[in-house]
Formats: C-alpha cells, structure tokens, sequence
C-alpha cells in the first residue's frame, strides 16, 4: 500500500513538472524571444528505411545552416529556421500521429517529408485539414499531388515522370546499339511506390510492344530473395525492372548475381538503387545497372562541385539525388517564407504557389527553375538515366541518358555482356 | 518438377537458418517462460560481431565462431543478471512475469538506436570471402553454398542444444527450473543462475545464427525485426520451448516462402504463413511438436 502511494506520489511531481514546462514553453514568456520559423521534418530515421531519413536529414541541416548564417528570414526579421525532426519509422499510422503532434504540440509552421509514398499520402492529408503548408521532397507516387490539396508542393518528379522516362531510355538505347528488345519482367516492393510504378510499366510495355513474362511484387521484409530471382531466371526477361527500398536492393543484386541471371539491361527506380550503401553493399554485382535519378554528382552545374564537398564534408558520402530534393527544398522554403514576410500558413503557402526559383545555392539541380504547378508539382523536375559501371576509379554512377547529359567519353554497356 | 525439387531444397536450406534464428527464442521461452522480445536485436548484435570479426581480420567467416559464440553467451549471460533478474526477483510469485516481457521490448529498443548511434545507418556487406556468393550446380539445380553451411551449422547447434539439455548436469538443472523453479529451488539449484546460464545460451545461438546470416544477407541496425517476427511464428508453429520443433517450424516457413512463389506472387506466402499460424493456435495451440507440458 504505501509502496504504491509512493509511486502515485512520483508520478504527480511528474505530472506537475511536465505542466509547468508545457505552460512554459508556449505563453507569452517565449514571444520574448527572437522569431523563428519553426519547421517540422518527418522522416524514417530509425526502421528499414533510416539510411535515406539520415540522409534527409543531413541533407536539410546543411541547407538550413546556410540559411541561418547568411541572416535567416531578412523579411522576418533575420528569423532563424528551427528543425523539428520527427521518426516516422516508415509507418503510415506513425506519420499521421507525428504530423498531429507538430503542428498542434510544437506548433511548426511549415511540414516536409515524408520520403515513403505510403507515409506521405495519409500525412498530407493531416496537413491540409490544419492548412499548413506541406513541402514533400521526394516522395513520387503521383496520388500525392492528385488529392486535390492547396497545401502539398512536391520538388521530385512524379513516378508517371520517372516509368515514362524509363521506357523512353529503353527505345533510344535499342535503337542507339541496335539490340533487339522484346520481353520484360516487373519485380517491385509491395508498397505505394513499387505497385503505382507497375500499373504504369504495364501500359507503357503494351505501347512500346513489350511482352511482360514477369509481374512479381514482394515484401519489402522479405529475408530470402532467391525464390524470386528463381522465378525472373524462368521467366528469362531482357529487361527487368526494379523498384527497391535499399535492403532488399542489394539482398536483390547479390541473389541475381549467385544465380547468374543475367537480363540485356537491368533498371532500378532510384530509392534503394540510390542509396550511397547500395554500391559498397553489391560492389561488383550491380556492375551495368542502370537507375533513374533527378541528379547526379557529375550534373553540369556551376555550384555542384562547391556542394559536393560540402556535403561530403558534412555528412560523410556523397550526396544522392534525394538528398539533393531535400537540400532544394529548404532554399524553396525560405524563398517563399522571405516573399510571404509573415508566419500565418496561409500567406506562406500562397508565397509558395508562385515560387520561381531560378537562382541561388538551390540551382544545382539540373533543371534551370522550380515552379509549381497547380497541383503543387515541381514542373520542371527533370530526370537522368545512370549506368553503375568501373572506368578506372571503382565502381560510380556514370550519367548515360538523355544523351545531352552524358557523362563525358562515356560509351553506356548496353546489352550487358552475357559472359 | 525439378523446378519444386530446386525450391523445396532452397527452402529447406534457408527455413534451418530460420529456425536457428528462433531456437534461442525457444531455449529462453523454455526455461524463463518469458518471450524474449529482444531477440532479434541480440540476433542483429550477433550478426555486427560477425561482420566485424571477419572484417577486421579476412578469416573464413564460420571462424568468427569461435570468438562471436562465447562473446555473446557472456553478453546474454551479464544481461539477464544486470538487467532482467532484478525484475525477476520484483515479481517472483509470478509464473509468468508480464514485466520482463515489457523490459526485454525496452532492451529491444535500446539495442536497435544503440546500434544506429554507433554504426550508422548503412547495409553492410561483407567484402569478398571464400563463402561470398558461391554456387554449385546440381543436376540442373543451383544451391547457394554459404546456405548449406548454415544448413549443416544449424542441425549440429540443435543436436548439442539437446543433447546438453538431456546428458549434462547443468542441462539436467535447466530443465528441473523449467518444470519447477519452487522445487528446484529447494533442490540446491540457484535459480537465478540457471536463468543466466539459459539465457545466456540463448543469445549464444542467436549469435551463430548471425554468423550464418552474414556471408549472404546484409547487417544494418533495424535488421533484427525481420528475423523477429519470424522467430515467433516459428516457435509458435513448432511449440515454445521445443529445440527439434523450432528448427522444423523454421523449414515449414522455409519451405512455404520458397516454393510458394512459383504459383502465386510472393507477397502472398507471407498471408500463408501467418494463416498456418492461425490455425495451429486454434488447432493445437501447444504447437505441431510440442508438448503438452514443458520438457
């Protein structure tokens, strides 16, 4: 009895303490302090996904360093960007319990995130019931600027953008190396992103007269990949299609590679294909890959090598191309926070409706401009096809397709070798 | 039908790793009647210390056995005495101490962001090494060479688990605490020991099952959980506490993900997996090769 009168006891202090700091932190007491906008992140920091929310992560940092000491928000009175980060673990149910808890506990002005298509879509949602402005870096299922929302912007290119490109690539190469193409094998991860890709890749193969031998989704889980490479090695494609998270991409690569299956190309869909680990994970066996992505270290832009650096300086590897979506998102950001000159959602997401970004640290991206379009799509967000190939200084992404963009004195393996 | 021979093999190769991964899950269960759910971290744990002893040094990974097995009884065996039996000794007139379960979820957790803080978030794979992506041909048949390894790696590990359980004295004192802890106290055996000692030997199997993993399957620090969840299906299926029923559960989910494939999408052997769960618990919730009372 007295032993838990104690604990009751304990837990009132508790109570108390924490109604102090609540009050605390949000009357008046904090007005007296400088303006800032605050800015709520959510991420797969932990879980199967938290390499690419680390990434984000850093990603976002350095961006916003930038944007602090060069005198914040001048239009707010040199207000500072404050990060909120929050793990979403790459769980739906996890995102929208976040996302309540930022804009009503923390208060953010501002929400980005959420890297997976399936946390995204359920936490735009939350967003746009508050009418808080909601930058999505990355996350490319189309649905996402197709809810009919004011408050989402999305930098990346949606995945109607990336399997038109995809098949786009494949045309030019077979004709640019005269290699005959007719079948093709979809294998995706059983989510959002995996299964929006294939219904595309379905119409798209009947249009460029493929026949689809394979159409295999699996679990993004799954601790054993070789009953799938088994089926794709029966199925003999001469493509295959992939949509990977980073784990599973490089268990997929070396599975591939014990049972020699060997199509004439084999393309990922950026996402674990893109991942800084996917390369020192599989090594040899993801030589001649291709993967589609919005960027690259090589893009022909004149502040990329200076970002590079700092990138890697900062966070360790070099930056990928989601990376690059969330470092552009925060210079978006606080262009549109800077036009709007006032922290009410409203105004800020209206500023953001109009953004035209054409200079800047933000314009290393390969494209020359971010607008909006009026779904909140980026639409000038551009794509480029890489081959993951070794010419003297091991194996690197290498920048083939479109043709314009490719990666000088550089000749793409295309069909690749069959031993 | 050479393509289902093919199959049935893989997955009876890959299911006995599946079933080592869960048979410290199931020694643990045995004889703390406490579900472990940290597990898969000590699994995760035991796969980084694989990883880096062979790393660091370039020996045959099946060598790192001989420094990740006992490392990681020691570290079994100091954690059930630092950080479970207090709570042990807290609820001791309870045959099934809720408590535990929730500290072992919070060692879980604990592991996993100890282990994102320290090595990173990065898959890891190890660099070239004699078992590394090797194949032999069979008659038209492909099998992955390190799977056989852990094939043979995990029938040997249940054979000593047992016949340690059955010939030696401490086996014989494990399984007097597991059937009756008040008795056995009264017997002259220290409890508690009995439960490091089991505990300890748990976390020792899950690391050989991290050493299977490595020559094929990446280290990262969430990679435990896929493991887990496994594991439990798997005890469940073959009976808690049973070591032969957990290697066999291990190859029926082996054997399901592995042919199942062939006439459905691989998604779908996952819902046959947790369907065949099901109907265990409703049919014969002690499991395919339980017993109805403990050992």
């Amino acid at each position: 009895m007295k032993k838990s009168m104690a604990v009751g006891k304990t837990i009132f202090v508790l109570l108390v303490i924490f109604a102090f700091l609540g009050v605390f932190g949000n009357t008046p007491f904090s007005l007296a302090q400088s303006k800032v906008v605050k800015v709520g992140n959510i991420e797969p920091l932990s879980g199967p996904s938290a390499s690419v929310g680390q990434q984000g992560k850093c990603a976002r940092d350095l961006a916003v360093e930038e944007i602090n000491a060069a005198g914040g928000i001048k239009s707010l009175g040199g207000a500072k960007i404050e990060m909120v980060y929050a793990d979403s673990e790459s769980k739906p149910d996890k995102g929208v319990a976040e996302a309540e808890r930022l804009i009503n506990t923390e208060k953010v002005n501002v929400l980005t995130g959420c890297w997976n298509s399936a946390v995204t879509y359920p936490t735009t949602a939350v967003a746009e019931r508050y009418g808080i402005p909601f930058i999505v870096p990355v996350s490319v299922a189309d649905k996402i600027t197709e809810q009919g929302f004011k408050t989402v912007f999305r930098i990346a290119a949606k995945d109607g953008w990336w399997t038109r490109d995809q098949f786009a690539f494949l045309k030019d190469m077979a004709k640019e190396t005269n290699t005959k193409l007719e079948t093709v094998a979809f294998v995706y991860e059983n989510g959002d992103w995996g299964k929006g890709f294939a219904e595309q890749w379905k119409k798209l193969a009947e249009q460029a007269g493929l026949k689809v031998v394979l159409d295999e989704p699996y679990p993004s889980t799954a601790t054993d990949l070789s009953p799938v490479v088994q089926k794709i090695k029966r199925a003999n494609p001469d493509v295959l299609l992939l949509v990977s998270n980073a784990a599973d991409a490089i268990l997929l690569t070396n599975t591939l590679a014990e049972y020699k299956v060997k199509p004439k190309a084999i393309i990922g869909s950026g996402g674990g294909h893109a991942d800084p680990s996917f390369l020192s994970a599989s090594g040899k066996n993801a030589q001649y890959m291709f993967d589609i992505v919005e960027w690259e270290t090589d893009v022909g832009k004149p502040g990329v090598p200076a970002f590079n650096e700092k990138f890697k300086a900062k966070c360790g590897y070099n930056p990928a191309g989601e990376s690059v979506d969330a470092y552009i998102a925060m210079h978006v950001m606080a262009d549109a926070l800077e036009r709007a000159g006032s922290l009410d959602p409203k105004a800020i997401r209206d500023a953001l409706a109009v953004t035209k970004l054409s200079s800047g640290p933000a314009m290393i991206a390969s494209y020359d401009a971010v607008e909006f379009d009026q779904t909140g799509q980026n639409k000038n967000a551009a794509l480029v096809i890489v081959q993951i190939n070794d010419i003297g200084k091991g194996f690197e992404r290498l920048s083939v397709w479109p043709k314009g963009a490719r990666h000088a004195g550089y000749t793409p393996v295309f069909p690749a070798p069959q031993q | 039908m050479l393509y289902v021979l093919e199959d049935a093999i893989n997955g009876i190769l890959m299911g006995s790793i599946y079933g080592l991964t869960a048979l410290g899950l199931t020694v643990i269960f045995g004889v703390l009647k406490v579900i472990n759910f940290a597990h898969g971290s000590l699994l995760m744990v035991g796969m980084y210390a694989a990883y880096w002893a062979v790393a660091l040094t370039g020996i045959h990974p099946y060598l790192a056995l001989i420094i990740v097995a006992p490392a990681m009884y020691f570290f079994g065996y100091y954690m059930q005495d630092i950080i479970i039996k207090p709570i042990f000794k807290a609820e001791k007139d309870v045959r099934e101490p809720i408590t535990v379960i929730i500290v072992t979820t919070g060692v879980w957790y604990i592991l996993d962001n100890l282990s994102l803080l320290i090595f990173g978030p990065q898959y890891r794979n190890l660099p070239d090494n004699p078992l590394r992506g090797k194949m032999i041909e069979l008659g038209g048949m492909m099998l992955s060479v390190p799977k056989i390894w852990g094939f043979v790696t995990a029938i040997i590990t249940a054979g000593a688990v047992y016949w340690f359980f059955q010939k030696t004295r401490m086996g014989r004192a494990i399984r007097a605490t597991s059937l009756d802890r008040e008795s056995a106290s009264l017997m002259g055996i220290n409890q508690y020991r009995i439960y490091n000692v089991a505990f300890g030997i748990g976390t020792a199997i899950a690391g050989i099952a991290g050493v299977t993993l490595v020559p094929f399957n990446n280290v990262y620090p969430s990679v435990g959980v896929l493991f887990d969840i496994k594991g439990f299906i798997i005890v469940v299926l073959g009976g808690l506490g049973s070591i032969g029923g957990a290697i066999l559960g291990g190859i029926i989910v082996g054997v399901i993900e592995s042919v199942g494939p062939q006439f459905m999408a691989a998604t779908w052997t996952e819902a046959i997996v947790y369907a065949l769960f099901l109907v265990v618990l409703f049919v014969k919730p002690s499991g395919l090769f339980g017993v109805k009372y403990d050992w």
